[in-house]
């Protein structure tokens, strides 16, 4: 499908024509009828994996975390490297939810929901890792400052506060953005069910919504102000991770581009995640014609853009750290590209930059199948940005006497898998509990919805 | 279209007087000056770029994500990327006066400095000139296939120009981006050869689009006042052009902050020194005037909804993003030159007057030629009902 002839006509969003009862009825089915045995094998496998992530972690707990392949000198490596790359994963939803709103992007209603719920449950799950990643996890509390008989405080000048304050602004303004958008399907959920138990929970959380023109006015208005609120949180967030590695003189982890290229490389990851597990939703749930290949080939063009950027960033890199005339700068990047650690920069450099270029023809945007590939590999690739960034960054620093090379236990892949397990675990539940596409904003942006009556009653 | 209305004549006489009085000023500073007047003469040819390829980069961008609400406007952006043509002249002279402006091209001193030396298989006249006509060249490329098409489609609103022209743009924007930061990275950063940062390509980038709104925002402006435009561009149109100046504007403190922080909390004395520079003397009160006058006032001043459809806002703010612009490339390209503190004086007059004049004539020139909106683009309806 492509644009008429004046290259203005919005390819409708939902293919073919339904009235509201069936766009009701596809997006509360789910929730409404008995889990299917598809779902119970799915919610079988990512709770086992969420279950081994448990078990290492209460090893891990128990032993401490020698159990772990951290070493000196690598300090950080799987703990951090997932922390952001969970951290990356929730950015797609708030840029879905939030700045593609204010631009005033319609397509974006079959997905945002989804989108929304993957941010939260992903920053759930990378807020894990710093927690367990102190080593002492129960000493956490004092993570948050506040005036104790100690008179204990935190550092406030490290950016590993601020990312205290970051995420959970972050995950406190996402989850608020999520939840208001919600409550006018909550109340249709209300109107349509039978059961005692699950009127009263939906009543309850509805807050009271019955769909009034004033109830309608005051949304509009919140959802707009949270829109706002949430753009300038979707890069303080990364921003604020790279900081984390920008402000240490880290050859390699200091260098002035790193924020708005985390900024890319999350909307990036977040992208590949959200594609991935919307290319399967609408599959298992029938929903072809609500998230449609439009809607996808679109995901599919600010991949390609966002991963150029990160290429970008990477030539960027490199070309000044040849520029610098700095030996240990130049170093730091020759032992990325052709180093021991090789192997994990090259997956990157192929999955970010060069797989995503076949996004440039139409043909294969639109080929649901090397899409699904495609991201498949964003996701392992943006994995491996963060492995290389860390763990190649610091493994072979100033003192050749203390290099050394890092190698994972099976504790460390157990916690990532576990995380994997967690959030699938999350989204499966999720998928079966609550609308996964916003019923009331579908209904918007059907062709039925528009007015066809202008003002002054001309067609 | 037989009403239209033309710019009068006293815009080209006006802005003739301009030009010739800046290039007089430019000249005299030559003979008395001549090292000053080179950095003079850069930082006019850096802001024309930023407004020319800036603007051009706008139209593209327009065709990349098919924005409707920006067509009305599009032949203003596409008079002020007619700047770019004219920055293959003004560049040449600038190739005399580069042992002037860089350090690196003395050869004595890239002998005796071990850095520079590991630097010169890309800081070397030849290479350099090579990527300034490789961008230039670029420049001009897609600048005449795309605003040829443009105005080729006001005869007969076929289609496929705007097929074309989106191809075109597509290609265009990766190419903008890596032109525009080899051109900051040559003619800027390189001012202090050993100093590097990874973002300064961006940095100046998110400065080259701030500008091109304004100046398009003030030609629309001024062209709307005086009775130009077509009289369905209404307010709302303006709205868009507010906001992606004020969502820009942000987007360069975010840029310039990042920046600022990583260097000054590493500390770094390879690094740092380049911000020490810009704290020398009065240097400080150029550097606290460029956070206010960049960020804080415009940030303020455009937040709200009704800011950016206020015309009479507008047309203070655009020049006021102008100024900015230009106060920044002054903080980038001048403390090499005024290296105890800020200085400015009559060959620094120069900068406004031929920047202005140019631009008067051009816009005189070309809209004499020009429908001032495209009024065949199958777009152009939908953008002139475009409302909040």
């Amino acid at each position: 499908m492509s644009l008429d002839a004046t290259f203005t006509r919005e390819i409708p969003l939902l293919e073919g024509k339904s009235s509201f009862k069936e766009i009701d009825d596809v997006i509360a089915k789910p929730v409404e009828s008995k889990p299917t045995i598809k779902w119970w094998i799915a919610i079988g496998i990512s709770s086992t994996a969420l279950l081994i992530g448990a078990v290492c972690l209460g090893l891990t707990f128990w032993y401490g975390i020698g159990l772990w392949g951290n070493n000196q000198p690598v300090g950080w490596a799987f703990d951090i490297i997932n922390f952001v790359f969970w951290i990356g994963i929730g950015h797609a939803g708030t840029l879905i939810s939030a700045i593609l709103f204010l631009f005033r992007q319609k397509w974006r209603t079959g997905i945002a929901r989804f989108a929304e719920a993957m941010t939260i449950f992903a920053v759930m799950t990378a807020g894990l890792f710093p927690a367990i990643h102190t080593g002492r996890p129960w000493l956490d509390g004092y993570l948050l400052p506040y005036p104790n008989q100690h008179n204990l405080w935190v550092n406030f000048t490290s950016p590993l506060l601020w990312d205290v304050f970051a995420v959970s602004t972050y995950f406190t303004v996402s989850f608020v953005f999520w939840y208001v958008g919600l409550i006018p399907d909550l109340a249709t959920l209300r109107d349509r069910t039978t059961s005692g138990i699950k009127k009263f929970v939906y009543t309850i959380f509805s807050l009271g919504w019955r769909g009034s023109n004033r109830h309608w006015q005051h949304y509009e208005r919140v959802y707009l102000i949270l829109a706002g609120l949430s753009t300038p949180l979707v890069l303080s967030v990364h921003t604020i991770v790279s900081f984390d590695f920008a402000v240490s003189v880290i050859p390699g982890w200091h260098t002035t581009i790193f924020p708005p290229y985390f900024v890319a490389g999350a909307i990036f990851s977040g992208f590949g995640m959200v594609s991935t597990v919307l290319i399967i939703v609408r599959k298992v749930f029938d929903m072809e014609h609500i998230i449609t290949v439009n809607t996808l080939e679109k995901m599919n063009k600010i991949l390609l853009a966002t991963g150029t950027m990160v290429g970008y960033a990477y030539g960027m890199e490199f070309f000044i750290a040849w520029y610098s005339g700095n030996p240990v700068e130049q170093f730091a990047f020759i032992n990325r590209a052709f180093g021991p650690y090789a192997w994990a920069y090259w997956i990157m450099i192929s999955c970010n930059v060069l797989f995503p270029q076949l996004f440039w023809f139409k043909k294969i945007r639109r080929n649901i199948p090397i899409t699904f590939v495609i991201v498949i590999l964003v996701n392992v690739g943006m994995w491996f940005e963060r492995f290389v960034i860390i763990v190649t960054s610091l493994h072979r620093d100033y003192l050749p006497t203390s290099w050394a090379m890092y190698y994972p236990t099976m504790y460390d892949i157990g916690i990532l898998l576990g995380s994997f397990g967690l959030f699938f675990t999350l989204i499966i539940l999720f998928a079966r509990t609550l609308p996964v596409v916003s019923m009331a904003e579908l209904k918007a942006v059907t062709e039925n919805a528009q007015p066809k009556i202008h003002h002054n009653g001309s067609e | 279209m037989d009403n239209i209305k033309k710019l009068p004549d006293s815009v080209n006489k006006k802005g003739g007087i301009m030009l010739i009085l800046g290039v007089i000023i430019l000249l005299v500073a030559f003979v008395f000056e001549p090292q000053r007047a080179f950095f003079d003469y850069l930082w006019i040819y850096m802001f024309l770029v930023s407004i020319g390829v800036g603007s051009l980069a706008l139209v593209g961008l327009e065709y990349l994500v098919g924005a409707t609400w920006s067509t009305p406007f599009r032949r203003i952006t596409e008079i002020l990327a007619s700047i770019t043509p004219v920055l293959i002249i003004l560049v040449i002279p600038l190739f005399f006066g580069l042992h002037d402006l860089f350090h690196w091209t003395h050869h004595e001193v890239v002998e005796s400095d071990k850095i520079l030396q590991s630097k010169s298989p890309y800081l070397n006249v030849e290479f350099f000139s090579i990527r300034t006509a490789f961008c230039l060249l670029l420049w001009l490329v897609f600048f005449f296939f795309m605003t040829r098409n443009s105005q080729k489609q006001d005869l007969d609103g076929d289609v496929t120009y705007t097929k074309r022209n989106i191809t075109l743009s597509t290609v265009f924007t990766p190419f903008f981006v890596i032109t525009i930061t080899v051109t900051a990275v040559d003619w800027m950063m390189s001012l202090e050869p050993h100093w590097f940062s990874t973002i300064y390509g961006v940095y100046y980038f998110a400065g080259t689009v701030v500008a091109s709104f304004a100046a398009t925002t003030i030609a629309a402006v001024l062209l709307k006042q005086g009775g130009y435009l077509d009289p369905r561009i209404k307010n709302d149109s303006f709205y868009s052009l507010g906001t992606m100046m004020f969502g820009f504007n942000v987007f360069w403190a975010y840029i310039g902050f990042s920046q600022y922080l990583l260097i000054w909390y590493a500390d770094l004395p390879e690094e740092t020194f380049w911000l020490i520079h810009r704290w020398e003397g009065s240097w400080k009160f150029v550097s606290i005037a460029l956070l206010f006058v960049h960020f804080i006032i415009p940030f303020l001043v455009l937040v709200g909804r009704r800011a950016k459809t206020n015309i009479g806002l507008l047309k203070i703010m655009a020049p006021w993003m102008l100024f900015a612009h230009a106060l920044d490339l002054y903080w980038l390209i001048f403390p090499t030159y005024f290296k105890e503190g800020a200085g400015f004086s009559w060959p620094e007059l120069s900068f406004p007057l031929i920047v202005i004049g140019l631009t008067m004539i051009l816009f005189k020139v070309l809209s004499d030629k020009k429908n001032l909106i495209p009024v065949k683009d199958p777009k152009l309806q939908a953008g002139l009902e475009f409302h909040l």
